[in-house]
């Protein structure tokens, strides 16, 4: 068997229906043409995924995925990808976490997870090397993810294995339920956990003894100091490292697109009481750090005095204190801390559960929600009793959280009203970021292969300001502008290329991609020095650019067409309120055309060429969708 | 001498130092190989790197039954991998855990200070393991400590920051 660098070169499968488990082999092709992480297994999902499958059926798959950089001493590389067609938007489900747990999967030896069929009782998985076991869950099942991580060390006997959680939001059939490794590292984006609680495995545990190698320790080496120096002398390097993503939220308001009671408005009067830079005051102890990570961005949190005395946790990071914040109009917080903990204690995505609560209060507003309808809850801004009841009414599907259980999409539908306020794009709920302020952002949510989110181009660059760079790197200076629409279609392109290749190594995109530390030519020299793959920048790009489009392919195979790239109405037509973008509206249609040109992409239906795909290798794509009656030109 | 001394507050629980030595010795990446070790706890934020504490009278010597483990002049306990029987009665005896246990060869690994040039220290991205003497780092665990006495002598006489006037 040939000796694999950088890659453990194993995939695990386990039948939950039949109790079969089988390794296999990591396929070349895979290796050289999607990268790892991400890229496998999004190919492994348009592989194996019939086209109308039902997310909680037994034939979904829930795939774990690292990196070849994972388990190495290159810094940041500590994340896993989770994917499975999503029960929350019907589409593509995938979501990233850092922490101790993809490193953990790389000692013990493989690559890739793939969770099949259904077990028939409640189990957990523990992996210790080469053994697979599959373990009773019944006095688990039901407890919150702090309970299950503590009791299943004392199971096993060890404080040392590392633990992939789902809480009981999951296990009630909440829609976004999200995984949680180290207690608070959520990959909580399209219910990936509710995919796992369907399978009924409470969580997957995972021990390691096994060594990763490079192809070329000494270049590997050199290669790892040079990065080192580049992240230690970034200017971002302390901000960062004191505040983490929190740093945002004055950022933001300052520039105004904070997303405020609900996208009312781009500026949070209270913003300063509940910004990092109050975190930092007097809340953090210490700083915290996934595996290998030279930038210490998580903090230890504890309050000390009131109400919640005692309270104690990593982060939270921008979007849940942004989100229990701003978003929902509170300006205690202590109160958004309380709700980040009890989303991560019940296992909730905190993006969505703050989106269902802020669209109910706007409706309460509006008069389209009566109170009677909210169980009697006081639907006003910011109400601290009315947003925690809300949390744990959701994680129990109770009365009127049993409606926004579904996510935002479905509760309107079911309500029959409120339709355009719910924001979310093909059914994720948006981020905290508002895109008549951002445009290039704003293009991101409408393309994404996830539904309404940033993490698949986030183009900071247009935050830069920078013209001239602009026209050196995109030949247009006004890429460099936030509030302007020209070149946004070539900038998204790119920097979902970027990511792509940040999602498929399993980086941290804050530093590969925020900070500007790992171009694509930079990647292809690691690459070649931890896996002895011999690639150029540009192969790198193309491995980008296959990433997007195998997704596509799996979008447009569930039926998803240009009408389906938009943005919920109200940036469409109503000029923002106030503040610095006062008056600015989102303007789609142009920057949309821009990006499926550059993307070769059928403008007219937004599926992707013959010709594209061809290119690109993906022959199997076009037959496939040939096989569907998609038109593909 | 010289001694090695940690930080837990300031330790990030990364485990960068783990990556770096089990690189430095073994060529791989390997925290199983490693000669420190970080342990962590999530719930309550606790990141202790564990070191070994280069003792003047070793526990882990003094057990062996095949006199395997021998100290060298750097003061460091050197393991003699022939002779060791794999009975790990030095991993039960040490006060901190500090022996590892090689997953392949099955024998016992110590640190070795990397011969003098102290790879985790240099590389601690925190600053959370000190190699210094530990007269030195006495005096300046005391300074510290006075610190946190006169800061709050200040805060009662209004000042916001030691060392300026209102």
């Amino acid at each position: 068997m040939a000796k694999y660098y950088g890659y453990t070169g194993k995939t695990l499968r386990i039948n939950l229906s039949r109790g079969k488990i089988t390794v296999h082999r990591l396929e070349k092709e895979l290796m050289v043409n999607f990268l790892g992480g991400r890229g496998f297994n999004s190919k492994r999902l348009f592989d194996e995924i019939k086209p109308g499958l039902d997310p909680l059926s037994p034939e979904n798959k829930l795939i774990f995925a690292t990196g070849p950089l994972v388990g190495t001493m290159f810094p940041t590389a500590s994340r896993f990808n989770v994917s499975a067609k999503s029960p929350l938007t019907g589409i593509l489900g995938d979501s990233n976490a850092g922490g101790h747990f993809a490193s953990e999967m790389k000692f013990a030896g493989y690559d890739q997870i793939i969770l099949e069929g259904r077990s028939k009782k409640p189990i957990y998985i523990f992996i210790d090397d080469d053994s697979v076991e599959f373990r009773v869950a019944d006095h688990l099942w039901g407890r919150n993810v702090y309970e299950t991580d503590r009791e299943i060390k004392k199971d096993l006997g060890d404080q040392n294995v590392q633990i992939a959680v789902i809480g009981p939001a999951s296990e009630n059939g909440v829609k976004f339920g999200g995984i949680f490794a180290n207690l608070m590292r959520a990959a909580g984006r399209t219910g990936m956990g509710t995919v796992m609680a369907s399978k009924k495995v409470k969580a997957l545990a995972v021990r390691g003894s096994k060594s990763v190698e490079v192809a070329d320790p000494g270049k590997f080496e050199k290669l790892v100091e040079e990065i080192e120096g580049e992240i230690y002398g970034h200017p971002q390097y302390w901000p960062r490292r004191s505040m983490g993503t929190t740093r945002i939220l004055m950022v933001a308001n300052m520039m105004g697109f904070l997303p405020t009671r609900h996208f009312t408005s781009g500026v949070f009067e209270h913003a300063e009481e509940v910004s990092g830079e109050k975190l930092v005051e007097e809340y953090n102890v210490k700083t915290r750090a996934c595996f290998s990570c030279i930038l210490p961005c998580s903090r230890f949190y504890v309050v000390r005095k009131g109400k919640y005395t005692g309270l104690c946790g990593e982060g939270p990071e921008y979007e849940s204190l942004s989100s229990f914040t701003a978003r929902i109009g509170n300006s205690d917080i202590q109160v958004a801390l309380k709700a980040n903990d009890m989303v991560n204690k019940l296992g909730l995505d905190a993006i969505t559960t703050a989106e269902c609560i802020s669209w109910a209060m706007e409706c309460y507003e509006k008069g389209l929600i009566t109170k009677e309808e909210a169980d009697g809850l006081d639907l006003t801004w910011g109400n601290e009793e009315t947003i925690l009841t809300l949390i744990e009414k959701i994680a129990n599907r109770e009365g009127f959280g049993d409606i926004l259980a579904d996510g935002v999409r479905k509760a309107a539908e079911k309500m029959g009203r409120g339709r355009e306020i719910a924001f979310h794009v093909k059914g994720l709920e948006l981020i905290q970021a508002d895109p008549r302020g951002l445009k290039g952002y704003g293009l991101g949510y409408a393309v994404a292969s996830r539904g309404g989110d940033h993490l698949r181009s986030e183009p900071f660059f247009e935050l830069s300001g920078d013209l001239k760079r602009g026209l050196e790197l995109f030949g247009i200076p006004e890429t460099a502008d936030r509030l302007a629409y020209k070149g946004k279609g070539k900038l998204v392109c790119f920097f979902e290329e970027w990511c792509a290749v940040a999602d498929a190594l399993e980086v941290c995109k804050n530093v590969a991609e925020n900070m500007e530390i790992l171009p694509f030519n930079k990647a292809a020299e690691t690459i070649k020095a931890a896996t002895g793959m011999e690639m150029s920048g540009e192969d790198i790009r193309k491995i980008g650019e296959r990433i997007v489009n195998v997704e596509r392919g799996f979008l447009v195979r569930e039926g998803i067409r240009r009408r389906d790239d938009t943005l919920p109405k109200r940036f469409l037509v109503e000029p923002m309120p106030n503040g610095p973008c006062k008056g600015s509206k989102f303007e789609l249609e142009p920057m949309l055309n821009e990006y499926y040109v550059e993307r070769g992409w059928n403008p007219e239906n937004g599926v992707p060429t013959e010709k594209k795909l061809k290119e690109l290798g993906l022959t199997y794509v076009v037959k496939e969708l040939g096989k569907l009656g998609v038109k593909i030109y | 001498m010289k001694k090695l001394f940690v930080d837990p507050l300031k330790c990030s629980g990364c485990r960068y130092c783990e990556m770096i030595c089990s690189f430095y010795h073994e060529g791989v990446f390997n925290y199983r190989c490693s000669r420190i070790r970080v342990v962590r706890e999530d719930e309550f934020g606790v990141d202790y790197p564990v070191v070994c504490r280069q003792c003047s009278s070793c526990p882990c010597i003094e057990v062996c039954p095949v006199e395997a483990l021998k100290k060298n002049q750097m003061g460091t306990v050197k393991v003699v991998e022939d002779r060791c029987i794999g009975c790990f009665k030095c991993v039960e005896e040490c006060f901190f855990g500090a022996i590892n246990v090689h997953p392949e060869k099955m024998v016992p690994i110590i640190c070795d200070l990397c011969g003098g040039d102290l790879r985790c220290v240099e590389k601690c991205p925190t600053n959370a393991i000190k190699y210094v003497d530990p007269g030195v780092f006495a005096g300046e665990k005391r300074r510290r400590y006075a610190e946190t006495i006169y800061t709050n002598v200040f805060k009662k006489w209004r000042l916001k920051k030691r060392g300026g006037n209102p």
